[in-house]
């Protein structure tokens, strides 16, 4: 793939930031293994900028890699991070979840057109077709324009799986979980995935068995997902991530429309809004509650 | 004497059938999209020819073994095997896998019965790889698309047939028995294109890394800022380690049921990537960060391995490339450390020089 106008414009954007002194680094893209593969990159030196690229491969979601640079960082230093829609609205809930000071990170937004499903290279990935924000909702530098807001039923998936029976539903979910091989690619993938030590690396307790076996692998996934509840942001990292093909993607986006139903809230839009699991109001619907 | 036969691909059932019969056979699955190996009874279920997912060794080192259950003191070993293991559809790569575990699990006073138990007089009937995938890389490992290590019958594939033929006098035994007096000898056209697959195959493969010259790099390595930059690019999980097919570290828990005297257990796989992996008690971890790990699993591959049994723990298959999140190319990483090395050795023969 050749770098188009809005790549030299990236490759511009990082050559201006680390010349002027502005951040230490810039997390990008580069290019990965063969033509469909991005990985990502630490710019240091405006001469290795060439390197960056933005397209429908760079699925990976940076965050965790920003996360990490953060830290190699000396003390008071920025960095830079290459962000998508999804990828700035985990920024956006970082801020609001008091893990990330505005000031420590300078967003180059990307307008997204959305990125491949690495497992069939031709084809969007879930999260991507049902997108409705491919801008990040702040940054500091945009390369190129932001795209019109999509405007597609961000449910239609989950309604069409609401109407199977349960049985359907059950014996959907235990496919996905009979190829799990609690490799944890999806957790280290995610960028709301930051616990310093997960629940399932605790050891005493031991909250859940190590076993790749049922129901081991369904609980690290169902309770992985409430751990995400009213955070997660729908980029779809976890999926790409996947090397077998689990697809988790679904089960969140159940929980998104709940949280969405019944607080109103949606993660990653505005970082002064309190999380919805961060608060409790006494008007919350509870009819739940017997 | 090696036997050679043509088996059409819609008589497969026979072979399977043969299979069968004899063995608890695997191959190749769809599950959801995904190339998995689990056990099969007939030849519609298998796919073969697609590139699997999972490595070889779950079939004879599950990810979750049961070792033993108790009640109190109590101690029942898992029930016997009634038949031999077969594993039909796997690539040279995968088979060459099973023969350095084997050396991992029957080393000389030690002998993992676990490993023994399924492995013992199992039979490999490999298909040669007749296309190579971009993130392929065993010809830098000594294999090729269709090296015989491992396998006891290798199938070539020929369009509408695959040419069978023994490896092993194993693989002899069992074709003759399978076959007896019904043998479709291949003619002279079908061993052309036999020979021409082969050639085919081993042209697509791009010049290999001189993984010697990484191993003596490595010695030089361990404190090296490339370790650093690796643990930035890399997402700390356990892909590769998992999928790899040599990867054999593993962890036992016993899992007892609440309230009862009663449990069992369990080998687990589990992998050098993880920070539990080294914890300790204490709370303190020798290997505490991402960059620790990373070094700990590329020295083990290409450099402890070759100490210990004379090859690299790697045999090129790609799967750590191919289903890594981040696109983290091992090839890229033993080039990097190739030429780290190379530019310690340059920097270190001027300092002699100038000292002299």
């Amino acid at each position: 793939m050749k770098a188009g106008g809005s790549e030299q414009e990236l490759r511009e954007a990082a050559r201006k930031l680390l010349k002027d002194k502005k951040v230490g680094v810039v997390v990008g893209y580069a290019r990965g293994t063969g033509e469909l593969r991005s990985t990502p990159a630490f710019i240091r030196h405006g001469k290795d900028a060439d390197r960056l690229i933005f397209d429908r491969t760079c699925g990976i979601s940076l965050v965790p890699h920003l996360r990490k640079a953060l830290k190699a960082l000396p003390k008071g230093a920025k960095a830079a991070v290459v962000a998508k829609g999804c990828d700035g609205r985990a920024l956006v809930q970082y801020m609001a979840e008091g893990q990330l000071k505005r000031d420590d990170v300078v967003i180059v937004g990307v307008a997204c057109d959305g990125v491949l499903d690495p497992r069939k290279s031709d084809v969007l990935s879930d999260s991507c077709l049902r997108c409705r924000y491919p801008n990040p909702p702040v940054y500091d530098v945009f390369v190129a324009e932001p795209k019109a807001v999509g405007a597609g039923d961000e449910y239609a998936a989950v309604t069409e799986f609401e109407k199977l029976g349960p049985e359907e539903r059950w014996g959907w979910f235990q496919t996905q979980f009979a190829k799990c091989i609690r490799c944890y690619a999806c957790r280290n993938a995610c960028p709301m995935c930051y616990c310093e030590e997960c629940f399932v690396d605790q050891t005493n307790p031991l909250w859940f068995g190590k076993s790749a076996e049922q129901p081991d692998t369904a609980m690290f996934h169902i309770v992985r997902a409430l751990h995400t509840a009213g955070r997660c942001v729908d980029c779809g990292a976890c999926e790409r991530a996947c090397p077998l093909g689990v697809r988790l993607g679904l089960l969140n986006k159940r929980i998104e429309k709940e949280i969405k139903e019944r607080f109103g809230y949606t993660a990653g839009l505005d970082p002064e809004a309190t999380p919805a699991l961060a608060t409790y109001d006494e008007e919350d619907k509870q009819e739940f509650i017997l | 004497m090696s036997s050679i036969l043509k088996i059409r691909k819609q008589e497969l059932d026979q072979l399977v059938a043969a299979l069968v019969a004899r063995y608890r056979l695997f191959g190749p699955v769809d599950l959801d999209g995904t190339t998995v190996l689990r056990e099969v009874r007939s030849a519609d279920e298998l796919r073969l020819g697609a590139a699997l997912d999972e490595p070889a060794k779950t079939v004879f080192f599950p990810q979750t073994e049961t070792l033993l259950h108790y009640d109190g003191d109590k101690v029942e070993a898992p029930a016997g095997r009634d038949k031999p293991t077969a594993i039909l559809g796997i690539r040279p790569c995968d088979a060459k896998s099973l023969v350095l575990l084997d050396r991992v699990f029957r080393t000389g006073t030690h002998q993992d019965s676990f490993w023994q138990r399924r492995h013992e007089d199992s039979l490999v009937v490999g298909l040669g790889c007749s296309l190579p995938l971009e993130t392929c890389f065993c010809n830098w490992m000594n294999l090729g698309p269709f090296n015989a290590d491992g396998s006891d019958v290798m199938l070539t594939d020929i369009g509408d047939a695959y040419i069978a033929e023994s490896c092993t006098d194993k693989g002899e035994r069992f074709l003759k028995a399978a076959y007896k007096s019904q043998v479709q000898r291949p003619s002279d056209a079908d061993l052309d294109k036999a020979g021409a697959v082969r050639g085919r195959a081993r042209a697509a493969l791009k010049p290999p890394v001189d993984v010697p010259a990484v191993k003596k790099a490595l010695a030089g390595l361990w404190d090296s800022p490339l370790w650093d930059e690796l643990t930035l690019e890399c997402l700390s999980c356990a892909a590769c380690a998992y999928l790899c097919p040599t990867c054999h570290c593993f962890d036992i828990q016993d899992e007892k049921v609440p309230g009862t005297s009663r449990g069992r257990r369990i080998r687990i796989w589990d992998t050098c990537m993880a920070a539990l992996f080294t914890k300790e008690a204490s709370g303190h971890n020798p290997r505490g960060s991402g960059k620790e790990r990373m070094r700990q699993r590329i020295m083990h591959k290409f450099s402890y391995f070759v100490d210990n049994f004379g090859e690299a723990a790697c045999v090129g298959c790609g799967r750590c490339i191919r289903m890594c999140p981040v696109s983290l190319d091992v090839r890229r990483v033993l080039e990097r450390v190739r030429d780290e090395g190379a530019a310690k050795d340059q920097k270190s023969a001027k300092g002699v020089a100038s000292a002299v």
